[in-house]
């Protein structure tokens, strides 16, 4: 068993996740873009700007804009709780962006033949920012596109 | 070593010769007999010429060669200074522009020979000679060379310190042998000079390309490590004539002074040598260099003088912006930190020690003073921007064909480095525009009893916190009703709207893009591109252009810029539960106004301050803000001005004044109405907005 596991292991392309949960759904994040995680504080609101955006935040010295992927996917808002996180992402040479999320879960690593991607069947405007779906310990986890998540 | 790591320092000062050309011939076509000014432009056109022989930029040398001949008949009186001179001295000076361009993107001169300028400058040069009285050259040759040879006897012979070795003077001797001459030359270079070892390295090679160095005091090695102070001396052998050798060290610039002399074989060698042979030959061939002599002498005694009149050149360190920013960055963190302590220390009863109230002022001093000296680095005059733009107004004066004036003050006015790196654009387009749209032809300037000559300001000053640059022209001014027909015909707007729109919101027309009101499509300007591009340009470098004209009497484009880009003292407010910050340089005053003070026009809220009616401007408004407890009776009102423009902030609460480092939103974000012109964080952590008052009034 051990030793089909490795093989395996070493043929697949592994990619880890980190799995967050905005109210029921499961998304996966790739963990090379997350530059920190940081717990709830206090942002700043910026008047006038697009509605999916809280506001900015201090992240070491850096003001760091943070945005509501609820507000942004058109899901209802709600209340942060104690296990309300903001994730930066940094997309390659980009200034660090972050995304408030109802909680953050676990980081789970999927081989290629457990991700599906799903180029060009999106239908449905919700799921835009979503480029794939992984399988995981019998649940399914939409993989975000975080290029389109950060994209006007 | 190779003389690529030097084509930074050919770009620089070949540029500056180029600039001080040009001022120079400006000058020479007000005044052409002004002897400073001729000594000045040879000097330049020879330095230059130095300076593009030893880079191995032949075509380049050729014609700063031509110039040089030229200026040295004009020195010595044998022609004169005419405006078709000028004019050709001009196109020359564009051809080396065109040159440096090119040299700086390819590090190659490229091929374009300039062979019209250099046929038209000799041409010139035969004709001014064919008048010259031929017996004024003569006593004026001789006269400079007393001159030179007087200066060269009061001065020392620093190569006689040398000590020599026994294979220096075996080289001397196999040299001698050779039939070369030998030379002690002793070489001064400016105390303003920053790159001594690099200066040394030219005048090695340009005195290598012609014969060969023996011995050179201090060592080769010292002076590549610039072990020594502003003098060397060293012993030459060549074939070449001695004038030949000062010409190639003074062709390096910043030299200050070249001496030296056929060396006595005998003092040397005088145990093995037979006297006979020395004493023959020496006189010989002494006697040839001399008559030659003089012109670089010449050159070099009133080099040295104007020199000694000037004051003595800062000295300069060239650093990468980089490094400044990475400094600058540091700087922002300290005062962040010095913030947080300020705030701790307020927060937790700790106030009491005042000792420690003591440490904070002085952490307070010292990254106040950190922070100015910083800043001041960073900045620079205008004038690099500006003192072009003279020989631009004299181009387009004989483009445009109209008389015209550029008068210019305040170039010493200091802004931020990358600010006036981006500012020379915008400044050409307002200048052009003066010039094209601005003045009126000859005839119509008659007509309305105005001087036959157009002129055209540029004036720089320092205003709180911003710096003004005006450009005004006594000309047409905006003829506001063509700018209204205009934007009907181009479908800008219907004739109705026109009708409804105020004199300030069709000048401001101006300013979109494709709009131009020019009749004719001129070479210089009315492409429809420029005053729009003006106003984005300004725009993103944080500042902001208005006009003011007056039909018939010309216009003023004034052009504000903030002084400072990262960090700036402000003033903290309350609006809602939310804090800002408004730049200090903006405000204008505070006041308390009860609510009874508050009368409408056209259904706005305006306030009378001393004599002035000022619109209010409800913070909680602009800010999406709740206004709460409605109206309380004393409103606090900070007044703030833009220009002579003033408006009144309604805000809740003051909190004081700070040093607040200004960061980006960055790019994700996008204020709609741009009020929020950054964000700034403060001493307990929190992000505050800053709120750009210029957008608001």
């Amino acid at each position: 068993m051990d030793e089909l596991m490795l093989n395996s292991e070493v043929e697949m392309e592994k990619t880890q996740f980190i799995v967050i949960r905005i109210g029921d759904e499961q998304y996966g994040i790739d963990i090379k873009y997350v530059d920190n995680i940081v717990r709830m504080q206090k942002i700043t609101r910026v008047p006038d700007v697009q509605s999916y955006f809280e506001g900015v935040i201090n992240l070491r010295g850096e003001v760091v804009p943070v945005m509501n992927l609820r507000k942004k996917a058109g899901l209802p808002d709600e209340e942060y709780t104690k296990d309300t996180r903001i994730i930066i992402i940094k997309l390659e040479n980009n200034a660090p962006i972050g995304i408030v999320v109802d909680a953050v879960k676990e980081v789970v690593t999927l081989t290629s033949d457990e991700i599906e991607y799903t180029k060009g069947t999106v239908r449905n405007e919700q799921v835009t920012f979503i480029n794939g779906i992984g399988k995981c310990n019998n649940s399914l986890i939409s993989l975000l596109d975080l290029n389109a998540v950060i994209s006007e | 070593m190779d003389v690529n790591q030097y084509l930074e320092i050919f770009l620089d000062e070949t540029s500056e010769h180029i600039q001080s050309l040009s001022d120079q011939l400006m000058i020479l076509e007000q005044e052409p007999d002004n002897t400073d000014t001729i000594n000045e432009i040879f000097r330049s056109a020879h330095s230059l010429k130095g300076m593009a022989g030893t880079m191995g930029y032949k075509r380049m040398q050729n014609l700063t060669h031509d110039m040089e001949n030229v200026f040295t008949e004009v020195r010595n009186g044998n022609m004169k200074v005419n405006s078709n001179l000028i004019d050709v001295l001009f196109k020359a000076l564009d051809a080396l522009e065109e040159y440096e361009k090119v040299i700086r993107e390819t590090s190659d001169e490229g091929t374009n020979d300039n062979e019209p300028i250099i046929k038209e400058l000799n041409r010139i040069l035969d004709e001014g000679l064919g008048k010259a009285p031929a017996a004024d050259e003569a006593e004026k040759t001789e006269d400079e060379g007393k001159s030179a040879s007087d200066g060269a006897d009061s001065k020392d012979k620093p190569w006689q310190d040398i000590k020599l070795s026994e294979e220096n003077i075996s080289a001397i001797k196999d040299a001698d042998e050779k039939g070369l001459n030998i030379y002690g030359v002793g070489v001064h270079i400016q105390e303003s000079c920053v790159l001594k070892a690099a200066r040394a390295f030219l005048v090695f090679k340009a005195i290598e390309d012609i014969g060969e160095i023996i011995v050179t005091n201090p060592s080769a090695q010292d002076i590549e490590d610039e072990k020594f102070d502003f003098d060397f001396s060293m012993y030459v052998a060549t074939a070449e004539p001695y004038d030949k050798v000062e010409a190639a060290v003074l062709s390096v610039s910043e030299i200050e002074k070249c001496i030296g002399e056929k060396v006595d074989i005998q003092s040397f060698t005088t145990k093995e040598e037979p006297k006979e042979t020395v004493t023959e030959t020496a006189p010989a061939v002494k006697e040839e260099p001399k008559p030659k002599a003089p012109s670089a002498q010449a050159a070099q005694n009133k080099q040295t003088k104007p020199s000694a009149g000037k004051p003595v050149v800062n000295r300069t360190v060239r650093v990468d912006i980089e490094k400044l920013d990475v400094l600058m960055n540091l700087v922002s963190e300290l005062i962040i930190a010095k913030n947080s302590i300020v705030s701790a220390s307020s927060g937790e009863g700790m106030a009491n020690s005042s000792s420690f109230n003591d440490h904070i002022g002085y952490l307070e001093s010292v990254t106040t003073n950190l922070h100015e000296s910083v800043m001041k680095v960073r900045m620079v005059p205008i004038e690099s921007v500006v003192n072009r733009f003279p020989k631009m107004v004299r181009d387009l004066s004989k483009k445009l064909n109209k008389k015209m004036n550029l008068f210019m003050s305040g170039e010493d006015t200091e802004l931020d480095r990358t600010v006036v790196d981006e500012l020379s654009d915008p400044l050409m387009h307002l200048i052009r525009n003066s010039a094209d749209h601005g003045l009126e032809s000859a005839e119509v300037r008659a007509e309305r009893g105005k001087p036959e000559e157009g002129s055209i300001f540029l004036d720089a000053y320092q205003d709180g916190n911003n710096v003004i640059i005006e450009v005004r022209d006594d000309g047409n001014g905006i003829d506001v009703e063509a700018v209204r027909a205009k934007a009907i015909e181009r479908g800008a707007v219907t004739p109705e709207q026109a009708e409804q729109l105020t004199e300030k919101e069709v000048i401001d027309m101006l300013f979109q893009p494709s709009f131009s009101t020019a009749k004719v499509v001129t070479d210089v300007s009315g492409r429809g591109v420029g005053l729009d591009v003006v106003k984005s340009k300004i725009e993103s470098l944080g500042g902001d252009v208005s006009v003011k004209t007056k039909l018939g009497e010309g216009s003023a484009f004034s052009v504000r810029l903030p002084l400072t880009l990262a960090i700036i003292q402000a003033l903290m407010v309350v609006v809602g539960e939310e804090k800002y910050a408004i730049a200090l340089g903006s405000i204008d005053t505070i006041e308390s106004i009860s609510k009874s003070d508050v009368k409408y026009v056209e259904a706005k809220e305006v306030i009378t301050l001393r004599e002035n009616v000022i619109p209010i401007i409800r913070l909680h408004g602009v800010l999406n803000i709740d206004e709460g407890s409605e109206d309380k009776d004393e409103m606090i009102v900070v007044v703030v001005k833009k220009g002579d423009k003033l408006a009144g902030l309604v805000v809740d609460e003051l909190i004081g004044q700070q040093e607040i480092v200004i960061k980006s939103l960055g790019k994700y974000i996008n204020c709609a109405s741009r009020i929020i012109s950054g964000a700034t964080i403060l001493g307990d952590g929190e992000v505050a907005l800053i709120l750009d008052a210029n957008v608001l009034i």
